[in-house]
């Protein structure tokens, strides 16, 4: 039976992969990730959850008994953060050109040593180019809806790519929101079990991938894949918000963007205290939308190309670092390169913000909205990379 | 024509293809051949990179591998996967080279033996990373030159097989494809053990070690015969001998190759004393408990 409470992030992980019915969950343990495990392994101890638990000594051991066990056929789930995925970084590369539909949780927090326990993006950012779907979500619900969707996702065969549903450390991991847990068998109505169709591992019917010698060509397969997983996200979506009565706009969210002169983007869970933001501002009369980026691989690129043309300006939060890069974060790099072929762009400014998982105040967010409105203002940017913790804005709120 | 017909006879009835990647006189293709005649056709075999590779990719039964650092790992995975099915008629078989189990994926195999994997991990070492070309290993035997040891090996070789054998795992073993009869008695022991089972096989490499690839049979055996690689298992904590040669002296054998040419006579000695030695405690253990 569905039920509702409060819960937290990681709790709902635990959830989501309980409800796809994961049947293999390779894992070691990493703080903000941990207790998406512990709930795992009490879940199996109790008998409710029917999987198998490696308790792998590493991160790089933990993805690769991942791939492992995909290629023999099992639907897979892990979890990681920070550090971890760092050290898993070269078995992350594996699934994608194997086309294996693993589902990882990156619970994100930032890295040593400038780091701290708590999370900035730069984690899962950096396995951006690797091939993996990345889907950032906002708080609990949003977490364990996503992992169900997933392996859907994953699991298509226009698809076949592991997907990494991100949620940042202790804002959405260890903070409860209310939550509510579907039923199993509408679940498995809406997640047929997980069938292969590229290869078999088992004796009977064993057959070996085609093995593409042609690097440039195995390489287009799985970007045509990516491009590919766009259209199935948003069915998905679609379909899931149909049955369960919750969605999420695929890629790229538009929140209170009707009639607005600019939107900030931003990613993660500092969206929720936007939301709030803009509805503060808009009350004011201030003509400032919201873009929540879920989607960051498949990067939605025409989708964000088609909203730009009703905005003057773009102001992107982004909560990582990519030190001497062309220009600001690495969400903002993104989406000046998605904008460039526009003929009538937006203005573009870039935020750092909520690094080392500081906290991002209703007043940074405030301050954000107004220099984007001010550049709309203005016709011009006065300052293309802000780094706004280190701006002056009096009293924390 | 006679000879076509008598390849594809012998390659139809093999669980290898013909034609390999591995260089002339490996004895990679030979382990696997004869390990799998063992085995049986209701086998996957999982795999690390570079030289164990080139055989595993002429096997044809259901096979998969990564790189060299993710030796047992992937097959824990196939267990996991296995073991969701149902599947308990496979024998899952992981290999890893020298290199990999001795240095980069020690760790993986040391966790795999503590979880007691049912699985059987072979060690296929030609004592270097041959594959990058002949650079030195953990397990690469003093006094060896390679590329990275112009000078020979500075270190003994690691004794992995006795390391594994203190994780408490059901059997470890020792192979040599010179001796073919031991080497699949041993394989097909292991594979009605449950739990972790290693076994080490020393594989001949006429590259790295620079002699004829037509001897690579016969310098193989010298290795036997000199105590320099002796052929034990080690069941349930019980060491045994299975083959107690006759002892010659390690010059046969080191003067078979060509990476110990630059040998002094007292480095020589030095390494017949070690074989002696342990030679020795080997025989004085034969049969007893060696795991407290």
């Amino acid at each position: 039976m569905s039920f509702t409470r409060m819960m937290e992030g990681n709790e709902a992980a635990a959830w989501g992969a309980r409800l796809s019915r994961a049947e293999v969950v390779p894992a070691y343990p990493i703080t903000p990730q941990t207790e998406v495990i512990s709930h795992i392994a009490t879940f199996i101890a109790e008998g409710k959850m029917k999987a198998q638990y490696i308790k792998v000594e590493g991160e790089h051991t933990a993805m690769a008994a991942a791939v492992g066990a995909s290629v023999a056929g099992a639907r897979v789930f892990t979890a990681s953060a920070s550090q971890g995925i760092a050290y898993m970084e070269e078995a992350l590369w594996m699934p994608p050109g194997r086309r294996l539909p693993i589902v990882m949780c990156m619970v994100n927090r930032a890295l040593a040593p400038i780091g701290g326990l708590r999370p900035d993006h730069n984690d899962s950012l950096m396995q951006r180019d690797n091939g993996w779907i990345q889907l950032y979500c906002e708080n609990s619900q949003e977490v364990l809806d996503t992992i169900i969707m997933a392996y859907r996702i994953g699991e298509d065969r226009r698809v076949y790519l592991p997907v990494a549903p991100c949620y940042d450390g202790y804002f959405v991991s260890a903070t409860a929101t209310p939550t509510t847990v579907p039923d199993q068998a509408e679940v498995d109505e809406f997640l047929p079990p997980y069938v292969h169709e590229m290869y078999s591992l088992m004796p009977e019917s064993y057959r070996p991938r085609p093995f593409e010698m042609n690097i440039a060509k195995a390489r287009y397969e799985v970007q045509q894949a990516h491009e590919r997983a766009k259209a199935v996200i948003e069915e998905v979506d679609v379909e899931y918000s149909k049955r369960f009565g919750r969605g999420y706009d695929g890629l790229l969210e538009e929140y209170a963007c009707d009639d607005v002169d600019a939107v900030l983007m931003t990613m993660g869970s500092m969206t929720g205290t936007a939301r709030d933001v803009v509805d503060e501002m808009q009350a004011d009369g201030k003509k400032i939308g919201l873009l929540k980026l879920r989607g960051f691989r498949p990067f939605p690129t025409e989708e964000l190309q088609g909203l730009a043309k009703r905005f003057h300006a773009i102001g992107v939060v982004d909560r990582n670092t990519s030190y001497g890069s062309a220009g600001g974060g690495i969400v903002s790099m993104e989406v000046a390169r998605a904008l460039y072929p526009l003929e009538d762009r937006p203005l573009l400014l870039n935020f750092h913000v909520g690094l080392g998982g500081s906290d991002v105040t209703m007043r940074q967010i405030g301050y954000m909205a107004d220099k984007t409105l001010e550049a709309v203002e203005t016709g011009r940017v006065e300052k293309a990379v802000d780094w706004v913790e280190l701006v002056d804005l009096g009293e924390v709120m | 024509m006679e000879t076509n017909r008598l390849f594809d006879e012998y390659y139809e009835n093999s669980y290898i293809q013909g034609g390999t990647a591995c260089c002339p006189g490996c004895g990679g293709p030979l382990f696997w051949r004869m390990t799998l005649e063992a085995l049986g056709p209701k086998t996957i075999i999982y795999g690390d990179g570079p030289c164990a590779y080139c055989a595993i990719r002429n096997i044809k039964l259901p096979n998969f591998g990564i790189h060299f650092s993710f030796v047992a790992d992937g097959s824990t995975g196939i267990l996991a996967a296995l073991a969701a099915k149902g599947r308990e008629d496979i024998t899952v078989v992981s290999s890893g080279g020298d290199g990999a189990i001795g240095d980069i994926s020690f760790g993986k195999v040391s966790a795999a033996a503590e979880r007691n994997e049912n699985m059987i991990q072979i060690c296929v070492d030609n004592e270097a990373y041959m594959n990058t070309g002949i650079q030195k290993s953990g397990l690469t035997p003093f006094g060896a030159w390679t590329t990275t040891t112009p000078l020979g090996k500075e270190a003994p070789k690691k004794e992995i097989p006795l390391i594994i054998a203190q994780h408490r795992v059901p059997y470890v073993a020792t192979t040599s494809v010179a001796y073919p009869r031991d080497l699949q008695a041993k394989m097909k022991k292991a594979s009605g053990i449950q739990g972790f089972k290693y076994l080490h096989t020393v594989i001949p490499c006429p590259t790295g070690w620079r002699f004829d690839p037509a001897k690579s049979v016969e310098v193989v055996r010298l290795g036997v015969e000199t105590w320099v690689w002796p052929l034990y298992e080690i069941e349930d904590g019980v060491l045994r001998l299975t083959l107690k040669p006759k002892q010659r002296p390690v010059e046969d054998y080191l003067k078979a190759q060509n990476r110990f040419r630059h040998l002094s006579d007292d480095q020589i000695k030095f390494i017949q004393s070690e074989t002696d030695t342990r030679r020795k405690r080997l025989l004085e253990n034969d049969g007893k408990r060696i795991i407290l």
